[in-house]
């Protein structure tokens, strides 16, 4: 036999879709399944919701605490009247299915949450920054808000399903972005749970006081106060200080709430 | 094309020879083949969609090796020889190769 | 002290105009520089897997297991080629997405081509370096680098491996 040299042709082995095209088609289709995928789970929680009324939750939860939760002991004072004030704007309530406990949360960083079982947590960071008794109620009844919606409930269970979803799912790269577009469209209902949650507490403080002045107070101080700034206000769950109080204002003009009248300090 | 793992085609003669040609596939399985393959993990058995996988990834490097040697003007392939090995994670290449001929 | 005046000073709309940038503009910056950079290491390599193939026309390498009759061979040794390359950020990111789907790896595809020409090139070179006219019985072996991460994610490198016989002929006559 005789060799004859010879080269094949170019191009064989590799296919010809440019990168970028590939990469594209990629991006684009994946993301679209994911928020697929996000909407249908979304959904399924809240078919799952309904089979789970606030009473069998309430049921459910009891006695339970986190973890990791660092109370103060139950004699404190702050954490008595803070009690106090919860449970005379629940009678304003009426129907509310839940015993709700107040816990303080030894932590310098101002929050308040709302977890299952009608346990409120604010910190010791957030009761002193407050400076009237008006300012503390409509955190609490913002907490009060999201109770009468179950966004905790909701919360708690779009982030099981998701995270087991995620997990399952992937276990590469793509659980990245996966988990960045999932937060992009969840943190967009939040910001919508957050803002009926104020319309509730600012209703609550109306019903307890006869007025909402001052209620909004501890926003108009977050905006001017630096250390408050959230490096991330757009991805946050809580709308923007400064929206917040727009949104606040208009309301009160639309109920005719009277945005006068006289402020109660608080009792300790 | 003929192919063939020998040193020729049975019964036929080579005249010429031009050289080595190779054809190559990098493949991903998908989520689904995945879960079932953990599946199996668990109870054991064939894991019929990698099968199925390495199978179409074999035809396909075999296929691009013809490729190669019919652009060469050849009408066989001898020695025939695969490989495979994982690239990445969920991803395995296969290669086939040989020496491209003319046989009578 | 001063970053923190300037971002208070920025209005809501900056900020969270940067907060994106940040977010999905950097990784987006990765991923574009690594393909532009890859790409252009990508063509520079195979222009020179060409101009090299074409130096090494007319040098036989097969992989016939037995050596043609016609041949008459005063020496032989076993010769080898290899070459490590690695996978830039780019295509593993898009091998990531696409193994969720399936389908072919097509960012792979140019990148294992390369290796296995280099690897055969090199084989070839070292084997005439050393004198030897023709190489038979060639193999290709793939391996992966274990990875220095360490946790299965990514390839630090891929390793192409060619070897086989390389064989001197007896005389000018016996040349095929």
């Amino acid at each position: 036999m005789r060799y004859v040299p010879k080269q094949p042709r170019e191009g064989i082995n590799v296919s010809d879709t440019h990168p970028l095209v590939e990469a594209g088609t990629l991006v684009v289709g994946l993301t679209a399944i994911f928020m697929a995928v996000v909407l249908a789970l979304v959904f399924l929680v809240e078919v799952a919701l309904y089979f789970i009324p606030a009473e069998k939750e309430a049921e459910l939860f009891r006695d339970w605490l986190p973890d990791d939760l660092v109370t103060v002991s139950p004699g404190d004072a702050r954490l008595r009247q803070t009690q106090l004030l919860a449970d005379r704007l629940v009678f304003h309530w009426g129907e509310s299915p839940y015993e709700f406990r107040v816990e303080i949360d030894d932590s310098e960083s101002a929050n308040a949450m709302a977890l299952p079982g009608g346990l409120i947590i604010v910190t010791q960071g957030l009761l002193d920054k407050v400076e009237s008794e008006n300012e503390l109620a409509f955190v609490l009844g913002h907490e009060l808000g999201h109770y009468r919606n179950r966004d905790h409930i909701r919360a708690l269970g779009r982030g099981i399903v998701l995270s087991l979803f995620f997990s399952v799912a992937t276990g590469s790269d793509a659980a990245g972005l996966g988990l960045k577009v999932s937060d992009l469209a969840l943190r967009s209902f939040s910001r919508k749970q957050e803002s009926r949650a104020d319309e509730f507490a600012l209703a609550m403080v109306y019903t307890q006081y006869g007025h909402v002045n001052e209620a909004w107070r501890l926003f108009e101080r977050w905006e001017d106060d630096e250390s408050f700034r959230e490096l991330v206000p757009y991805l946050s769950t809580h709308p923007q200080a400064g929206d917040r109080v727009d949104s606040l204002e208009a309301l009160a003009l639309r109920e005719n709430w009277p945005t006068s009248g006289r402020v109660t300090a608080l009792r300790w | 094309m003929e192919i063939s793992n020998t040193e020729s085609i049975p019964g036929r003669r080579i005249v010429e020879f031009y050289g080595v040609v190779t054809g190559n596939t990098v493949r991903a399985k998908h989520i689904g083949r995945d879960i079932m393959a953990g599946l199996k993990n668990i109870v054991g058995g064939e894991l019929v969609g990698y099968t199925e996988l390495l199978q179409d990834s074999r035809n396909e490097a075999t296929e691009r090796m013809i490729q190669q040697a019919q652009s060469m003007g050849a009408n066989a392939v001898v020695n025939v020889r695969f490989a495979t090995s994982s690239i990445s994670q969920g991803a395995a290449e296969l290669f086939a190769y040989g020496t491209a001929v003319k046989v009578e | 002290m001063a970053l923190r005046s300037k971002l208070s000073d920025m209005d809501d709309g900056t900020f969270q105009n940067l907060n994106l940038l940040l977010n999905f503009g950097l990784p987006l910056l990765l991923l574009m520089t690594a393909y532009f950079i890859g790409s252009m290491i990508e063509r520079t390599h195979f222009r020179s897997i060409r101009k090299r193939e074409s130096e090494y026309h007319g040098y036989p390498v097969v992989s016939f297991d037995t050596m043609p009759d016609d041949w008459k061979v005063s020496d032989s040794t076993m010769v080898a080629g290899n070459i490590v390359v690695s996978l830039d950020y780019f295509k593993r990111v898009i091998a990531g997405l696409r193994s969720l789907v399936g389908g072919r790896l097509k960012t792979y595809e140019p990148l294992l081509e390369r290796a296995r020409r280099e690897a055969l090139l090199r084989m070839t070179e070292s084997a005439r370096r050393q004198g030897y006219d023709a190489i038979f019985n060639v193999r290709l072996e793939t391996s992966r680098l274990a990875n220095s991460r360490g946790d299965g994610h990514g390839t630090a490198g891929v390793e192409m491996l060619a070897f086989g016989t390389a064989v001197k002929f007896a005389s000018r006559f016996s040349r095929p």
